[in-house]
């Protein structure tokens, strides 16, 4: 990975990225709600679980046929990859709060990340050679005016397609150079210290205790994104079923400081 | 298509119970009968009986669907400031559901006297706080005192019951805050809402 696209996973990642997403817990406040998670490592158990049920299967299967489907210039197969995952996604609330958080990526980066690499093809026959080389342009390029991302922002926008926050990232990396693996790192990393951050600020946890939960998610975000990012998108699949009830019981929840 | 950049919104923080919820509730009847259309977003109304409550409060004035809440993730602050973006959101579906819309109110919820708004949020921002929670809270120099727009001391009455001055407020609220003004409401009695009814006409709807 160069520089430029290192910076840009950093720069995806961090909690600072105005997005939305730390209005999301997907399902932890209501496992807090009803008292099911009562240590630390218990948090971390739980989060693993996610890893493995949704992140990896689901999302991380989404965000790899979506950077492939952008590298060849094939924005229906970006939108597949968000219908499928939607079509996957049982909770009301953990699908708004994707499609939300992924809407907000691209608008945010076609108000702030264009006019660098205008001139740069939206031919799918330069898509190998693009993925190599867009980290020797500045930012993300011209986000608003050209190629996969701006169709794809632009069918956001219209409603064309969900916007799914996994989907756009997948094409967002893509365009900035990173590789489909390191991509699904920079999605279940971003998701992991989201729930962990969300636990953090409802619970009674030890910042200390959630960064060694963190650090201790490492190895099960390595499996998940080594054996799920290249995978085919028919092989998509969600099983987390205690998480699914909690999110969709958060509906009616009597306290809700999560969007979900 | 219309968004958040094509309708005015005036925001409101300040203190958890110093009155933001009640100001809004005398503002909003104001508006609509000088003929503007109003939205509400209220940030963190935290249970269901709260979203009910604040629906029923507009529920002969606005449409429901022009009365929300936005849930903050337990970062108030973060939703009015560094990361705005799903109040932005519900701006959006505001208006285009009702592309007439005029003015939308944003309540934050309850913080600290450092809460200020972001200015891609809120082209209007007032900071509300109560004489109940003392008279030397101008004198602190928050951030949300010295930055706001309008500076609200709501709760006038309560003056007397809780020892503060509010001769004392109002002078130090003209020392840290310059030229920029100072309303003194009593929501209870409905006094002194036309003021801030008016500042917020002239600065962003007539403006």
């Amino acid at each position: 990975m160069n520089d430029r696209a290192l910076l840009t996973a950093m720069r995806l990642s961090d909690s600072m990225l105005p997005v939305g997403t730390y209005t999301a817990s997907y399902g932890i406040e209501q496992y807090l709600n009803e008292d099911e998670i009562e240590t630390a490592a218990g948090l971390g158990d739980l989060i693993e679980g996610y890893l493995r049920g949704v992140i990896g299967p689901a999302e991380t299967v989404a965000l790899g046929h979506a950077h492939r489907s952008a590298a060849a210039g094939d924005l229906d197969g970006v939108f597949a990859a968000d219908e499928r995952l939607g079509a996957a996604t049982l909770p009301a609330e953990f699908r708004d709060s994707s499609r939300k958080a992924g809407s907000k990526l691209l608008e945010l980066l076609a108000d702030t990340d264009d006019g660098a690499a205008a001139s740069r093809s939206s031919d799918p026959a330069d898509a190998a050679d693009r993925t190599s080389s867009a980290g020797d342009a500045a930012g993300l390029g011209d986000v608003a005016v050209e190629g996969v991302l701006a169709e794809y922002a632009a069918a956001c926008e219209a409603g064309r397609t969900d916007g799914h926050y996994p989907v756009a990232l997948g094409v967002v990396c893509q365009r900035a150079g990173l590789d489909a693996r390191e991509a699904a790192l920079v999605n279940a990393y971003a998701s992991v210290t989201g729930l962990l951050a969300a636990a953090q600020r409802l619970g009674r946890f030890g910042h200390t205790a959630i960064q060694s939960q963190l650090s201790g998610l490492f190895p099960a975000m390595e499996t998940v994104c080594d054996r799920y990012h290249d995978a085919d998108l028919t092989a998509m699949c969600s099983f987390a079923p205690l998480a699914d009830a909690m999110g969709m019981r958060h509906e009616r929840a009597d306290r809700r400081l999560f969007m979900s | 298509m219309t968004g958040h950049r094509d309708v005015a919104t005036v925001g409101l923080g300040g203190p958890v119970g110093s009155g933001k919820t009640a100001l809004v509730q005398h503002l909003v009847p104001r508006l609509d009968d000088a003929g503007y259309d109003v939205g509400v977003i209220a940030n963190d109304i935290m249970t269901q009986e709260d979203a009910d409550r604040l629906r029923e409060s507009f529920s002969d004035r606005l449409p429901p669907d022009l009365v929300a809440g936005v849930e903050t993730g337990a970062c108030p602050h973060t939703g009015i400031r560094e990361d705005p973006s799903m109040n932005l959101a519900k701006i959006d579906e505001f208006t285009e559901r009702h592309p007439e819309l005029d003015v939308v109110l944003i309540e934050s919820g309850g913080d600290n006297l450092a809460a200020t708004f972001n200015p891609e949020l809120a082209d209007y921002f007032m900071f509300v706080i109560s004489v109940a929670e003392g008279d030397d809270i101008p004198r602190k120099r928050g951030p949300g005192v010295t930055q706001a727009d309008l500076l609200v001391v709501n709760k006038t009455d309560l003056a007397p019951h809780v020892d503060a001055d509010l001769d004392v407020i109002r002078e130090d609220a003209a020392t840290v805050r310059g030229e920029d003004p100072t309303a003194f409401t009593d929501c209870k009695a409905d006094e002194g809402i036309d003021a801030v009814a008016d500042a917020i006409e002239r600065s962003v709807l007539f403006a």
